[in-house]
């Protein structure tokens, strides 16, 4: 299991566009991916779950892989989060 | 026979063709489906989606290799709500309910669509309506209601049809529109008076008469709807379609000609346009010589993030390049910045419950302070001035500051596109809508500073007698050429040629071929209306004399009564 927390720091938070881009890049690899906030634990591989979360900008988020590709995984979308989703 | 229903005739016209039924009904079909097995259904369920988010996929692929960026990423994200793992699970859990796969796609949605509409953010609770059009389009691939497919001429139809679908839909598929909702000034009607697709609105439930694929003749006139007509009704309805072809090439041949009367006074007819496309017929077709208003919502409509500034250009840009194709570059066109309220909430605005919209946070007052929505939109705008002439015009300004405060940011934009380097045009004329009463009393002051006046009548009849045109109970009280409305322009149009600038109009009087007469006399330079009604106007403009209007004007506005100012002028065409 690989884990990694970071900032949603990109100004409008996770909506449609950015869990959108989130979702294909979480589906992307093998293993299992969650998403921990707000004291929940939601699959990273469905956009309902993420967008029910509400997540604004500011909130901490904890990136959770399991499988083969897990490290990837976690690096990739911690990314993906650190960039903004390519927002800003 | 045919089965009859009745509207209202909003735009005039003969549309023949087959029904495309908007927001379509499933419940008879629900009824009507003979589930299966439980575990049968699960996998007829499991099926389904799997095949719809291979429809998806491929429309997907059309839409990005046709540059419709925006779609794509619209269906892309429907694309994921259709593919999500916790879907599949809450479907089979339905199905063990119901039993049903269609209601349990349905419910599936439903209940998450129910849990974002509970969402104290206004994007979230938006996109419930995203869920609701996933789960019916996996529920009608289950029913087998196929997808239409657009062949031949389609006639819309709906209970009330989404602004988008109908922009959505190419203009040379659509021959009718029905809307069971009786409003003549909803955006869909808007929009199909731009384009003059022949447009029967309030219906009612004469509506639910009507199934997809019907073959249907509609006449914009009277507003009757003939469904399934037989081949006799058929060809009584010929006759009237000769009519109107014959008008049409009376109208054809005037295309060229310019607005001009008798005694040689010539006044411009521009239109007013929703889209770039809607610039192109308009010039086209209906001898447009510019645009006089390009209401720039639709840029914003239908988007879920503040529009690029990149993207904005590009429509701009091909409206400005029309108007400029046809008119050896003379052709403007006046580009009003974004004009929403909270009527129409947008994920990116934050408007908040109103008791009253209309008088409240929108349009300019939002504009100036949201310099993130504001600039983009105006740097847009100053770019694609380079392609031809364009003009800004600020909407619902009340008093001087305001329209000094929007003036600034054009300063700021300016500097901003200098310093990116950009290409930007430093004629592009600024000036303001006159819609409510405040600014037209206040011309005299605004006209110093202003380029140019274009006068919205829609709004100023209604602020000006406190009349909501929406309301059936009132709607005798609106008229536009009651005369406390009339003073007001006539102040505006003197007050705008007395400090050199110019005035023009664009709202619907502005289409009224008496009302241009009278216009006319009073000193207006330019009538900007829905493409279409030019032909009729310029008929009116070129069978008069200046001398002949300034006279009728002088009665006009000797008389107190709107009704009877009406009815006179009516007398006279």
């Amino acid at each position: 299991m690989t884990e990694a927390t970071t900032t949603i720091e990109n100004k409008t938070g996770i909506h449609a566009r950015p869990a959108s881009v989130f979702v294909q890049k979480a589906s992307s690899f093998k293993s299992k991916v969650q998403i921990k906030a707000k004291g929940k634990t939601v699959d990273a591989k469905s956009i309902l779950m993420i967008m029910s979360m509400g997540l604004t900008k500011g909130t901490e988020i904890t990136l959770v892989a399991d499988g083969p590709d897990e490290k990837e995984a976690v690096a990739a979308l911690k990314k993906l989060v650190d960039d903004k989703f390519g927002e800003d | 026979m045919a089965e009859k229903i009745k509207g209202k005739g909003v735009i005039a016209g003969i549309a023949v063709g087959n029904i495309l039924l908007a927001g379509q009904n499933l419940d008879s079909f629900l009824v009507a489906y003979k589930p299966g097995k439980p575990d049968a259904e699960k996998k007829k369920a499991a099926a389904a989606i799997m095949a719809v988010a291979e429809n998806l996929k491929k429309s997907i692929e059309d839409f990005t290799a046709q540059g419709l960026k925006e779609q794509a990423g619209i269906l892309e994200a429907h694309r994921l709500l259709v593919e999500d793992p916790s879907i599949s699970e809450a479907v089979d859990t339905q199905i063990d309910i119901s039993g049903s796969a269609p209601k349990a796609v349905l419910d599936a949605y439903e209940a998450n669509a129910k849990i974002f509409e509970a969402m104290e953010d206004e994007y979230f609770r938006g996109r419930a309506v995203d869920m609701r059009d996933v789960g019916k389009r996996i529920a009608k691939y289950l029913l087998g209601i196929k997808e239409p497919e657009i062949v031949g001429k389609v006639i819309v139809a709906g209970k009330d049809i989404e602004p988008s679908v109908i922009a959505g839909l190419p203009t040379d598929k659509i021959a009718g529109v029905i809307l069971g909702v009786g409003s003549t000034t909803a955006h869909a009607v808007i929009i199909a008076k731009t384009r003059a697709i022949p447009t029967v609105v309030g219906v009612g439930d004469g509506i639910a008469k009507i199934a997809d694929g019907d073959p249907v003749i509609l006449d914009g006139e009277t507003g009757e709807i003939l469904i399934r007509p037989s081949d006799e009704e058929r060809d009584s309805y010929n006759d009237k379609i000769k009519k109107q072809e014959e008008l049409k090439a009376h109208y054809a041949q005037l295309k060229d000609k310019p607005a001009i009367t008798l005694d040689g006074k010539e006044v411009e007819l521009v239109a007013n346009i929703g889209s770039p496309a809607d610039a192109d017929a308009a010039v086209k077709n209906f001898g447009a010589t510019g645009v006089g208003l390009f209401r720039s919502e639709f840029v914003f409509m239908g988007k879920t993030d503040v529009p690029k500034e990149e993207d904005q250009f590009k429509e701009y840009k091909a409206a400005v390049e029309y108007c400029a194709s046809v008119t050896h570059g003379e052709g403007l066109c006046v580009i009003r910045t974004m004009d929403i309220g909270g009527d129409k909430p947008l994920p990116y605005i934050q408007v908040g419950k109103e008791e009253n919209p209309f008088l409240g946070y929108r349009a300019i007052r939002i504009s100036l302070q949201r310099k993130d929505l504001f600039m983009p939109q105006l740097k847009a705008i100053l770019r694609a001035g380079v392609y031809g002439k364009a003009a800004i015009m600020f909407p619902m300004v009340i008093n001087v500051q305001e329209f000094l405060a929007a003036k600034e940011f054009v300063e700021d934009a300016k500097r901003e596109l200098a310093a990116e380097g950009q290409k930007y045009s430093d004629s592009v004329q600024v000036g303001i809508m006159v819609e409510t009463p405040a600014a037209a009393v206040m011309a005299p002051a605004l006209a110093k500073y202003v380029d140019f006046f274009s006068i919205g009548t829609n709004d100023l009849v209604q602020y000006t007698l406190a009349v909501d045109r929406g309301n059936a109970q009132i709607s005798y009280l609106y008229n536009h050429f009651n005369p406390a409305v009339l003073r007001l322009i006539k102040r505006t149009i003197e007050s705008a040629n007395k400090e050199g600038k110019w005035a023009g109009m664009c709202g619907e009087m502005a289409s009224d071929p008496n009302a241009a007469i009278i216009l006319m006399a009073m000193g207006i330079k330019e009538l900007s209306m829905s493409a279409p009604s030019i032909p009729r106007v310029k008929e009116r403009i070129r069978n008069i004399t200046l001398t002949k209007a300034k006279e009728i004007l002088d009665k006009v506005m000797e008389m107190e009564d709107g009704d009877k100012i009406k009815d006179y002028l009516a007398t006279l065409g």
